[in-house]
């Protein structure tokens, strides 16, 4: 990009589902979830608990990450707020597909971002997760932190409706009604996740069942999602 | 036939592209992509440094198919995810695919020379980009019927290879499988039909010897990918001029055309 242009149109480029960043291989847990017995009624409340529970983390570190691009932060912060997310993704197969979706995006975002300082902040980090990549990315991009946390939520809420089209029997017009029926509690969640200053202030709000059907779909064969 | 393992020159070119060649295997299912992955590991992998990504619909079917054949140890063989998206994962993003590339050369240090990529089998208007692989071979088979080579589409007209597979069951099906490899021929140009069976050693050494040229072009630096293109076909055999616009997916300077994503 040649200057800065409307936040508006980063927001959407991040947001977009075209862009080649492999998300067509995210469920979100979706097919692990029904695989052990979430049915089609199921999935407006399971967007939901994960957008109180394991996506505000990931908003909040998103966040945290644009933070620390912006104020210059050395290595050892980005180190820190890796470390605190981890600590919130107890799951193994959680934080590999995390670190494998961030390896996806920053691909993309080197090759369209050649040389941005958030490229040199986090080679702090061997493998970054998604959060704090994303959060780095949009960072530079400008976004601010509720912006981000927007970005975090709509694309979790997005991917589960998603997968959830090529999983159940399902209207293509339903699954728009519960992304529509999601935004509030998007809202909610990047009003709380935006408000976290500090890695000390990062919620820690895990949800074990999420992570007993990322370990138990790690195992299986016959999957059609990565995660 | 040139044996494969002469093109295993003693010391590359220092202007040959270091990493593997990358050849992709599409077409419709059950035309016998796996099988004819199996068969090149079978043949080759004594001689070279090979490595395969597979996309099943069910990730691992491929993967696991190729594993149990043992032609080939289980480590060089990655399935990846689609999310129930061959088509995308080979053409619109081909990143996951991409990324096990790469991890597979980063674990085998660079060695590896030729990585073999199976899509998913997807439609026949499903083709590799010219991003992810370096060339493609598109698999039809005799018992899809006689028909098919004839109807044309991307990947049957112009991907680098075209293989008619099963030859051996001609008699069965009822197809006449010279008509059938020569109405592939006509549709196609100057661009190369293999008639398979995995019961004609014949065609398999013509297949080998193919192969061996591509990556004797890829070592030298000379193999550039042509995007078979995503666009309906334009009839070569000119049959029939008036059916439709004509689509022309020639490649100008090595630039993809005919591509055009949203
Ligand atoms: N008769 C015959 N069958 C074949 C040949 N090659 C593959 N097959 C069979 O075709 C079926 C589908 O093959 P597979 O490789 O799994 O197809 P894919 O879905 O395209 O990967 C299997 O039952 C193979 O054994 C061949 O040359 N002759
Ligand atoms: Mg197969």
């Amino acid at each position: 990009m040649s200057g800065p242009v409307h936040a508006d149109l980063v927001l959407m480029l991040l947001a977009d589902a075209r862009l080649p960043v492999a998300g067509h291989t995210q469920s979100g847990g979706l097919e692990p979830g029904i695989r052990d017995g979430l049915g089609t009624q199921d999935v407006p409340a399971y967007v939901d608990v994960r957008l109180r529970t394991v996506t505000e983390v990931e908003a909040a570190t998103a966040v945290l990450a644009g933070r620390l691009l912006r104020t210059g932060a050395p290595d050892a912060a980005w180190l820190d707020l890796e470390q605190a997310w981890e600590a919130r993704t107890p799951s193994p197969a959680l934080r590999d597909a995390s670190r494998r979706q961030a390896r996806a995006l920053l691909r993309i975002a080197h090759r369209t971002w050649p040389g941005a300082p958030a490229w040199t902040a986090l080679a702090a980090l061997e493998h970054p997760s998604r959060a704090v990549a994303l959060g780095a990315l949009a960072g530079h991009l400008g976004l601010e932190g509720r912006a981000v946390a927007h970005l975090v939520g709509y694309d979790d809420v997005q991917t589960v409706c998603a997968a959830a089209l090529k999983l159940l029997p399902l209207d293509p017009g339903s699954v728009v009604g519960w992304v529509v029926a999601a935004l509030p509690a998007v809202e909610a969640m990047a009003a709380r996740a935006s408000c976290v200053l500090d890695v000390d202030d990062l919620p820690a709000t895990t949800h074990p069942l999420i992570e007993v059907w990322a370990q138990a779909h790690a195992a299986t064969t016959r999957r059609l999602f990565h995660a | 036939m040139p044996d494969p393992s002469t093109t295993h020159g003693p010391t590359p070119s220092p202007l040959a592209p270091a990493r593997a060649l990358r050849l992709g295997v599409c077409g419709p299912v059950g035309t016998g992509k796996s099988s004819l992955i199996a068969l090149l590991c079978r043949e080759l992998s004594e001689r070279l440094e090979l490595g395969v990504v597979t996309n099943d619909i069910y990730t691992d079917e491929d993967a696991r198919f190729l594993r149990s054949a043992g032609v080939l140890d289980a480590d060089r063989i990655r399935a990846v995810e689609t999310g129930a998206c061959p088509h995308t994962a080979i053409r619109d993003d081909i990143t996951a695919n991409a990324m096990a590339i790469e991890e597979l050369e980063e674990d085998y240090e660079h060695r590896l020379e030729m990585v073999l990529v199976e899509s998913g089998g997807d439609n026949l208007t499903a083709t590799f980009s010219p991003a992810l692989v370096d060339v493609q071979v598109f698999v039809l088979d005799v018992a899809g019927g006689g028909d098919v080579a004839r109807k044309g589409g991307p990947g049957i007209e112009r991907a680098d290879l075209l293989v008619v597979n099963k030859t051996d069951l001609g008699p069965f099906v009822g197809v006449d499988v010279p008509q059938m490899v020569a109405d592939a021929t006509a549709a196609r140009g100057d661009r190369p039909v293999i008639g398979l069976s995995r019961t004609d050693r014949d065609s398999i050494d013509r297949l080998l010897s193919w192969v061996a040229g591509r990556l004797a072009e890829h070592r030298a630096g000379n193999l550039v990918p042509i995007d078979p293109g995503p666009m309906a076909a334009h009839s070569h055999a000119h049959e029939h001029p008036h059916e439709h616009p004509h689509a022309h997916a020639d490649t100008h300077g090595g630039e993809p055309v005919g591509v055009h994503h949203n």
